[in-house]
């Protein structure tokens, strides 16, 4: 009897609320991945939603993965979607439906060849691609002989070096490094002795702050360079321009999210980074040597009046 | 009286497909025969009859089949040709519950190699085929101790096998199995690792319970005196088959096969043969007559002192018959044919 | 058909005619392969690689079956019921060890009140020295401000190591008792143990739930096989008299199992839950790909923002937990229990218990008043991360170390690793078909010779051709370099009882080493080479091949050492005609392991960066082609059990002729 009597209290009280649609108490589980940047600025986004009553809960996951795992609604959403480096599985899993753009940070990506200041004391014709390829040599390890080493990204982030050293006919070998510790292990390596290196980098990242250093340019991005060979200076060649130095940088979201946690969704849609937002929260934790959540904590005390509007937004 | 064992024409092959091997047999095969097929004749077509409150004593070579023997009985071995019954029961028709129950209410071993639980303590060990009967904790605890200390290990119940000599090993086997006072008891080897004293001692244990509760034994083991002193009847075993079964005294001075009478060889026979056995139709004797159990080398003085031919010799069925004095002085001598 | 290798086993001149045939067999098969690639130049397309025409399109037909599988099967409703059980009990187990807002709800146990319990059941399982090991061990992760971590991989680990301890030990059961399940279980096993872990990644994450339960249940997978093999030896071991005894006192089957056959077959089975307890801890950085939270998780973030120094400290940790649960669970198995005086009084039996209670006790009352007992901040810690990390490249950049190392480098890569690799790769596929037919024909005679052909040819089929290679290229040379290394090393050690025993310590603390923390300093001295890929594996091949070297060689009879001594051999001589050839069988189980160890994980080539099937697999994973990842992973799996089957057959028939069996 008593039961009953709750249970109906509570519904009466439930329904004028009802109408403003509160959020889910589940859990709303983020991933996180294994770069600063991406995990500083979920345990942000995570504690805006925990300051707005909701509970968070946090799964380390692999990048490429995850997106499946957004579609199952495992995950609620994915806070960095690279143009580059994810942008397929993003596409595939939108096409398999399940998830869908939560849209576009301020922030813009860059993903391209980049060397470290050192370098141009050995190549000095550089940013340019053709200097570059002049002082090919300058790169050569015993392993690849006469021609220089490009140290590309992880095949799974579907970079296309390969392509284009052959498309622009460039005395370069590709070597893939599996992971991205392994790039910046290999620019430490170089360190020491300030050996001139080319590899793969992108913007915003954490090592910039470490190892100063600029972009090749490549003959600019055209729409199409990869999909239309007439596109870019080889007429007969894809890929042969640098990449887009604007790549967007997306959020997702599980399509199960804005019925379950409208307001959180709401602040989803709202929210966006810009570039330097970015460094400063990859900052905090690589350079200050911070724990994450703390990081995320200082972050949003010296940033209160940049979230505050997309709380407030959704309040009602 | 009926057998509490009778065993007809039992084979036990060992090898890839013995039943059907065994059908396909001609007759007459041996043992080496059966080897070179790729089969080991672990017990070779053999009959046999124990009866109720007898004590069968097996003696044999290693690898003669004496253990194999024993687990068709207790049905640890299915066997492979023939028919063995318990107590009127064909053991093979058995289904699991009956043989379980069968095995927990009247059936005890004694291992040659012990086999005891490495993770029970001794009193853990002998109460171990109590609780498996799902007797009560307080009466399998008291009966357990009751055993441990009969076999002279008061004081190491909580001991582990490990901790145990090979001795005392072995007589923790052997009070597991008197635990349950079994009504027919397998003992393969159970004295094998015991000192002269305390083998004695339980030899002497188990005659008592034999005499006293009628209890049904097949003995198995190598040593000759032991199969003497116990002994109601011996089996002989050789490549499988018993070579012979009969009483101690008929076995000493019949030897069957040149096999047995290598067993008997080195056996001071005046100390086994009993007056009765060497009795004959005819002269009587005169004189006192001397008991039938009596052994020859107990009359010693009197065959040497009786100038006689013919000693006479009271037989248990009240009738008096003669011994020739020649034949008793000859075994007495150690010449014996 | 016998095998001859060595001058033990006297044969006739000329050899029986099986032998003759077998000659005949091998050099046709090797002439063959080597006539293929010395006329390769002349070779039709077609003859040099499968075209692609004749690939049937696995991939797609894979995809196919999936899709069935997850949603016309539903198997995907059953699996997310497993996966919220499991996910409840490690939610649960969260909550004790760290205070994760779950049932039952309890407040984050106090790092002290863990340290002080594991150092008494340490003192009761192994005397002072497993104490410290223990609760030193939680000392140190605190100290470093890694206790959290620690404690979320803790809350897996206790729940995916029971759960693998006691699925592993029903199926052994169930294998033990049926020769068919058996026979069918074993390849299976090996799947497990060799398919690449790219391969458990997505449908683990699909079926299972990315986070904490995935990582389970990929940590069951991995870690279950040895706990089954080690049941089936265990029960198989329990002697027959004992089974007899068993019987003759009327047990019934359940009976039979419970009283009698597990509790004989302890040791055993303690064994596979000490190597359940080991593999979970090895696999604990790479199932942070799929939500394993703690530890593994911040290596892999440390290292890609290159802190070399506190990912060095993780490891350590990750060592160290290892090495104690190791520690614990051995000390466990050879505990027997104990008997005392009777009379003996409640308390004076139970005195660790009692002490342990109060230990809990007072931690607990300490914490509430000293709150660095409770819990050590990222601040307050004694992480010397920056430290270590100057420490780290300045070592690196000491001259004699680069010179040494760019030698090593230089040579390995240049004249050993690249040029065979590139010939292996000019070798047309049906020549490496047909030598590897012949090897395992020489090993294991026809049925293995068969599964080679089978096996390899399927492989060709799945069109991965060159990338298999490679692969293949890698663990062998691993396994070879470790041969080359670990054996004479354990031919030392093995002259002495202590010298093996130290080595078989390091041995198992290596293995649990996550060979992720070294990674970064091998790419940095050794580029992103070959070299550097056989390096990060060499750790797993190694330690298979010292360890069974050394049981191999201790376990020859000292009968046969002394009637050699006697006989006046030399030592050189008595190691190779007398120890060698007896040891030989275990020291191939030992190879075999090697082989198993570098196929699973050659996977970490790929993040080093090389043009293996890794390579491949992680490109899969952008886009989820679970179709294609599969008929990669299934060409490291079919490559991995040719060998198997061949060493196991030639250690198998070697014992035989031994005697040994
Ligand atoms: N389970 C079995 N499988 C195959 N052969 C067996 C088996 N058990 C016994 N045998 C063989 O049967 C023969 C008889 O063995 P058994 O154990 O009965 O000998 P035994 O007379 O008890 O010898 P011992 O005096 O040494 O105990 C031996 O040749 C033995 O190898
Ligand atoms: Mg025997």
């Amino acid at each position: 009897m008593k039961k009953l009597t709750t249970m109906v209290l509570t519904a009466a009280l439930a329904t004028p609320f009802a109408a403003i649609a509160e959020d889910s108490s589940d859990p709303i589980t983020i991933p996180i991945h294994n770069w600063s940047s991406q995990i500083v600025m979920s345990n942000v986004v995570g504690q805006m939603f925990e300051e707005m009553g909701n509970n968070v809960e946090f799964v380390t996951t692999d990048s490429q993965a995850v997106y499946e795992s957004v579609r199952l609604g495992d995950v609620a959403l994915e806070l960095e979607v690279w143009e580059g480096a994810f942008g397929a599985s993003f596409r595939e899993a939108l096409s398999k439906g399940g998830l869908h753009d939560a849209g576009d940070h301020d922030a813009v990506t860059r993903e391209d060849w980049w060397y470290p200041a050192w370098t141009k004391e050995s190549c000095p014709g550089l940013p340019s691609w053709e200097a570059l390829n002049a002082c090919a040599e300058v790169f050569a390890t015993a392993e690849t002989g006469s021609n220089g080493m490009y140290l590309d990204g992880p095949v799974d982030w579907l970079k296309h070096g390969q392509e284009r050293v052959a498309a622009l006919d460039m005395n370069f070998t590709v070597v893939n490094a599996g992971s991205a510790a392994a790039l910046w292990a290999h620019i430490g390596a170089a360190e020491a002795e300030k050996k001139p290196i080319v590899v793969f980098n992108w913007t915003p990242n954490f090592a910039e702050a470490v190892w100063p250093g600029e972009f090749v340019e490549f003959p600019a991005w055209e729409d199409g360079c990869d999909t239309d060979p007439t596109k870019g200076p080889n007429k007969e060649a894809l890929f042969d321009c640098g990449n887009p130095s604007t790549g967007y940088l997306k959020k997702a979201a599980w399509d199960g999210m804005e019925d379950k946690w409208p307001a959180a969704y709401c602040v989803l849609t709202k929210l966006s980074f810009t570039n330097p937002q970015i460094a400063e929260m990859a900052k905090l934790v690589d350079t200050d040597e911070l724990e994450p959540e703390e990081a995320a904590e200082e972050w949003l005390a010296a940033n209160r009046a940049v979230v505050e509007p997309w709380m407030s937004a959704c309040a009602s | 009286m009926n057998p509490v064992i009778s065993a007809k024409n039992v084979w036990k092959l060992f090898g890839p497909d013995p039943e059907s091997y065994l059908k396909s047999m001609t007759a007459g095969h041996s043992f080496d025969d059966i080897r070179a097929d790729g089969y080991i004749a672990g017990v070779k077509d053999v009959s046999l009859d124990v009866s109720k409150g007898e004590m069968l004593v097996i003696m044999g070579l290693s690898g003669s089949g004496k253990s194999t023997l024993v687990r068709c009985f207790s049905r640890l071995h299915d066997i492979t040709g023939g028919k063995i019954e318990v107590d009127g029961q064909d053991i093979m028709g058995l289904k699991e519950v009956e043989l379980i129950e069968l095995r927990r209410s009247k059936m005890g071993m004694v291992f040659q190699s012990f086999g005891l639980l490495p993770h029970r303590t001794v009193l853990q060990n002998v109460a171990f085929p109590l609780e498996m009967r799902g007797q009560d904790k307080h009466s399998t605890r008291d009966r357990a101790m009751e055993v441990v200390k009969l076999v002279g290990l008061e004081g190491r119940e909580d001991y582990f096998p490990r901790e145990l000599s090979g001795g005392q090993q072995q007589r923790v086997g052997i009070a597991r199995s008197l635990a349950i006072e079994p009504d027919i008891w397998f003992l393969d080897e159970p004295f094998s690792a015991l000192d002269p004293l305390i083998r004695r001692e339980m030899q002497d244990e188990f005659l008592r319970l034999q005499a006293m509760l009628g209890k049904t034994i097949v003995f198995i083991t190598h040593d000759f005196d032991e199969a003497l002193r116990l002994a109601d009847r011996i089996a002989i075993m050789k490549d499988g088959a018993v070579e012979q079964i009969d009483t101690p005294d008929k076995i000493v001075l019949n030897p069957a096969t040149d096999y047995v009478a290598k067993f008997t060889e080195e056996v001071d026979k005046a100390r086994v043969v009993h007056a009765s056995v060497l009795v004959e139709d005819g002269s009587m004797g005169k004189g006192e007559p001397v008991a039938a159990d009596a052994t020859i080398l107990s009359l010693a003085r009197r065959l040497i002192n009786d100038a006689a031919d013919v000693i006479p010799v009271q037989m248990p069925d009240g009738n008096v018959k003669g011994m020739p004095r020649q034949a008793a002085l000859d075994i007495l001598l150690g010449e014996a044919k | 058909m016998t095998i001859v290798s060595d001058a033990n086993l006297a044969v006739p001149e000329g050899g029986t005619p099986a032998m003759a045939v077998r000659r005949k067999v091998l050099i046709g098969l090797f002439g063959f392969a080597a006539l293929l690639t010395v006329l390769r130049p002349w070779l039709p397309e077609a003859l040099i690689r499968l075209p692609e025409a004749m690939l049937l399109p696995w991939s797609d037909w894979l995809d196919v079956g999936f899709a069935w599988v997850q949603n016309d099967l539903g198997l995907i409703h059953v699996t997310r019921e497993i996966a919220s059980w499991l996910g409840f009990l490690i939610d649960a187990a969260a909550n004790v060890l760290y205070g994760k807002s779950r049932w039952p709800n309890f407040e984050a146990m106090p790092w002290s009140v863990v340290a002080g319990c594991l150092a008494v059941l340490g003192y009761w399982l192994g005397g002072w020295k497993l104490a410290l090991l223990a609760g030193g061990t939680m000392v140190w992760t605190a100290l470093m401000g890694q206790w959290k971590w620690a404690m979320e991989t803790m809350s897996v680990i206790v729940v995916a190591a029971p759960v693998g301890f006691a699925v592993g030990l029903l199926i052994g059961i169930l294998a033990w008792r049926s020769a068919r399940f058996e026979k069918a279980m074993r390849p299976v096993l090996l799947v497990l143990q060799t398919l690449p872990f790219y391969s458990y990644l997505l449908p683990a994450v699909i079926f299972f739930k990315v986070g904490p339960t995935a990582a389970s249940v990929a940590t069951i997978a991995y870690s279950m096989p040895p706990m089954i093999l080690m049941t089936i030896v265990g029960l198989k071991k329990v002697p027959p008299e004992v089974v007899e005894a068993g019987k003759m006192a009327g047990c019934s089957r359940w009976q039979m199992l419970r009283s009698v056959y597990i509790p004989s077959a302890r040791t055993e089975i303690l064994v596979g839950l000490n190597q359940v307890i080991m593999l979970a801890l090895a696999m604990v950085v790479l199932t942070a790909f799929i939500g394993m939270p703690g530890l593994g998780a911040k290596l892999l973030a440390m290292m890609n923002s290159f802190k070399l120094g506190r990912s060095f400290e993780i490891g350590v940790t990750i060592v160290l937990l290892a090495v104690t649960l190791d520690r614990l669970s051995k000390a466990w198995v050879v505990k027997q229990p104990e008997h005392f005086e009777k009379g003996t009084p409640w308390w004076q039996r139970h005195i660790l218990l009692l002490i342990g209670v109060a230990t809990f006790v007072v931690f607990m009352v300490l914490a509430q008043v000293i709150p660095i007992l409770n819990e050590i901040g990222r601040r307050q810690s004694l992480s010397m991360g920056s430290e270590i990390d100057v420490a780290i490249k300045g070592f690196l950049n000491l001259s004699w170390v680069k010179e040494t190392t760019g030698f090593i480098r230089w040579f390995f890569n240049l004249w050993i690793l690249i040029p065979t690799e590139r010939a292996l790769l000019y070798v047309p596929t049906a020549a490496v078909i047909a030598v590897v037919t012949g090897f395992c024909y020489a090993l294991g005679g026809r049925r293995p010779a068969l599964i080679g052909v089978l096996f390899f040819s399927i492989v060709a089929g799945f069109g991965w051709w060159d990338r298999a290679m490679i692969t293949l290229h890698s663990t062998l040379t691993a396994v070879i370099l470790a041969m080359v290394f670990g054996m004479p090393l354990a031919v030392w050690a093995a002259r002495r009882e202590t010298w093996s025993a130290r080595m078989i310590f390091v041995c198992d603390t290596a293995q649990t080493f996550p060979s992720f923390i070294y990674l970064l300093p091998a790419i940095m001295l050794f580029g992103i080479t070959p070299f550097t890929v056989i390096l990060s594996i060499l750790i797993y091949t190694m330690v298979p091949v010292i360890r069974y070297t050394i049981e191999g060689l201790r376990g020859v009879p000292p009968e046969l050492t002394e009637a050699a001594d006697m006989s006046g051999a030399t030592r050189w001589q008595k190691l190779w005609n007398v120890q060698l050839p007896l040891a030989m069988p275990t020291i191939a189980v030992g190879l075999n392991q090697a082989l198993i160890f570098a196929f699973f994980m050659v996977i970490i080539a790929a993040f080093i960066g090389t043009r293996d099937l890794g390579q491949e697999m992680q490109r899969t994973l952008a886009g989820t082609q679970l179709g294609k990842n599969f008929t990669l992973g299934f060409s490291v799996v079919f490559m991995a059990l040719t060998f198997d089957i061949a060493i196991n057959a030639w250690a198998e028939k070697r014992r035989r002729i031994l005697g040994l069996a």
